[in-house]
């Protein structure tokens, strides 16, 4: 029984990772209508800035991670500005082409620069841990979880009780109700894809702490986000939190009971998105 | 003394102001919808404007809330050039639309949508309270569903919203393109009464519609739309009364 609800807590836990790196993925899809397929390398950055502060500057990861965040908001509405922004109108196809192009660039932009080795940050807390009861408990991944909780809440916050946030749920239900009532939907996009990249980062921070900084770290979270927005339905936010906790605990529970289940946890977002696909169907068949 | 004032922020304005449009040219890509549309509403005046499905009344709409990006021509909101300003400084400037199947937020509730209609200009932010007062006389039926999400409700109900939505700007010309769509005879009765009651308040009102026997007996005056041009225009009741009117858009 100690050994299950250990399991939980630890599948809970990383599932604040993965609903910080979703709600960004969500973010950009819906409000935007992008599919980034380089989000994934906005956390990379993010890592590598996390990194980058520690090793040179001697700048505690967790005391970087607004400047990172800040930092990387502007980066992504750059992004927005010189490359998401032409392709707006454009078919899908050739959307999915550039974020795609766009995230093999940054991967090896990275590779090119910092080379393919991981780089660990190295911090006083990493080997913390606290003691609760029986359960035992990461210091790092307790801290991981607590931040993306509170900037999760804070998105919330933002979305449903300002007048930006409720600006870019009205660009999301409809772009064309919402240019004609006057909201500049152009400076909409442009916060929301920053936004989207900050979260991408500020999970990357985190990433750096309770794993490495490496060109393609993001890849298999970024994957992982894209399984929960599948499951939480497009641009759901809501949907995104529980779709998190969901896949962050069966990968617990297949790590703790599935023999050799190290590996084959990696592998349960794949068969969340084919459940997935195949009860819609199903559904839609009816 | 103040009437210059005001004249300087016509969002909050009460007053209706001139919409003109002067050989306008616009179109989809390569398609050219409209090819010489020039008509005016004079300031607190009723203008329909009505035509066959495709003649371009929509476009016309579309390109005067920037929206279409014209390709020859000239749009003025009270004096100001607006042909190809962003939709946003359009709005800013006193316009509100109305648009054909109401492009509302489906999932927000009645009041969300209503509030969102203030949202974008400080002068209509701060007489939102009394605006939505306003809205809520214009049609009651939304305030006792103020709190049900804009996509439940039935057809007319959600017409009432995108009246309500654009009026909560306070725009000073209100453009509404095809209201009665979709609506029953008693609904599109309603919202006819409503848009008199607007135009009574002094609002500039440029009406599309298909409805043409409703419309024409509303409005102070009118265009006929054909092909991407005007072909005809007159008050209200000449129009009404000239034989091929009613031989093409009344089948009588």
């Amino acid at each position: 029984m100690d050994l299950f609800v250990q399991t939980l807590v630890n599948g809970l836990l990383q599932s604040g990772l993965y609903a910080l790196v979703a709600s960004g993925l969500a973010l950009a899809v819906g409000v935007v209508g992008i599919v980034n397929f380089a989000h994934g390398e906005y956390l990379m950055i993010g890592a590598f800035l996390a990194w980058a502060g520690s090793a040179f500057l001697g700048v505690d990861p967790l005391l970087s991670l607004p400047v990172i965040a800040v930092a990387v908001f502007a980066i992504g509405a750059l992004t927005y500005r010189v490359s998401i922004r032409h392709v707006l109108l454009a078919p899908e196809l050739n959307q999915m082409l550039l974020t795609f192009g766009l995230g093999i660039l940054l991967q090896n932009l990275a590779l090119m620069l910092l080379g393919g080795n991981t780089r660990t940050v190295t911090t006083p807390y990493q080997a913390s841990s606290m003691q609760l009861g029986d359960l035992s408990v990461g210091g790092p991944k307790a801290l991981a979880f607590g931040l993306a909780a509170l900037l999760l809440g804070a998105l919330y916050v933002v979305l449903y009780r300002t007048t930006l946030g409720r600006q870019m749920r009205a660009v999301a239900q409809n772009r064309r109700g919402a240019q004609l009532i006057g909201i500049n939907v152009d400076r909409v996009y442009l916060i929301a894809f920053g936004v989207s990249c900050a979260l991408a980062a500020v999970a990357g921070v985190l990433v750096s702490v309770l794993l490495f900084a490496s060109p393609t770290v993001g890849l298999v979270f970024a994957l992982k986000a894209f399984a929960i927005i599948v499951m939480a339905g497009l641009g759901n936010l809501t949907g995104v939190l529980w779709a998190s906790v969901l896949l962050g605990v069966s990968e617990a529970l297949v790590q703790t009971y599935v023999p050799g289940g190290g590996g084959w946890s990696d592998a349960v977002f794949f068969l969340m998105i084919f459940g997935t696909l195949v009860l819609r169907s199903y559904r839609g068949a009816r | 003394m103040t009437y210059t004032l005001n004249r300087t922020s016509p969002t909050a304005n009460d007053v209706g102001q001139e919409l003109r449009i002067e050989g306008l040219a616009a179109g989809y890509g390569k398609v050219q919808v409209l090819w010489d549309v020039s008509l005016h509403a004079a300031p607190g005046e009723f203008v329909a404007v009505i035509g066959a499905n495709g003649a371009g009344k929509t476009t016309t709409l579309r390109a005067v809330s920037g929206v279409v990006k014209p390709s020859a021509g000239r749009i003025t909101l009270g004096g100001v050039d607006i042909t190809r300003a962003e939709p946003s400084r359009v709005v800013a400037l006193g316009l509100g639309h109305v648009p054909e199947g109401r492009e509302l937020f489906p999932h927000m509730t009645v009041r969300e949508n209503l509030d969102l209609g203030a949202a974008m200009s400080a002068a209509a932010r701060a007489r939102a309270a009394e605006t939505l007062g306003e809205v809520y006389a214009l049609f009651p039926r939304l305030q006792e569903r103020a709190g049900q999400l804009a996509g439940t409700l039935s057809g007319g109900e959600q017409q009432m919203v995108a009246v309500g939505r654009a009026l909560m700007a306070r725009p000073s010309v209100l453009v509404v393109d095809e209201p009665s769509l979709g609506l029953s005879p008693l609904m599109t009765q309603t919202v006819f009464e409503a848009l008199k009651a607007v135009n009574a308040q002094g609002v500039t009102v440029v009406l599309v519609e298909q409805n043409v026997n409703l419309s024409l007996k509303l409005a102070h005056r009118a265009y006929v739309l054909e092909n991407g041009q005007v072909v005809k225009e007159g008050t209200g009741a000449a129009l009404l009364a000239d034989p091929a009117v009613r031989e093409a858009y009344l089948a009588l």
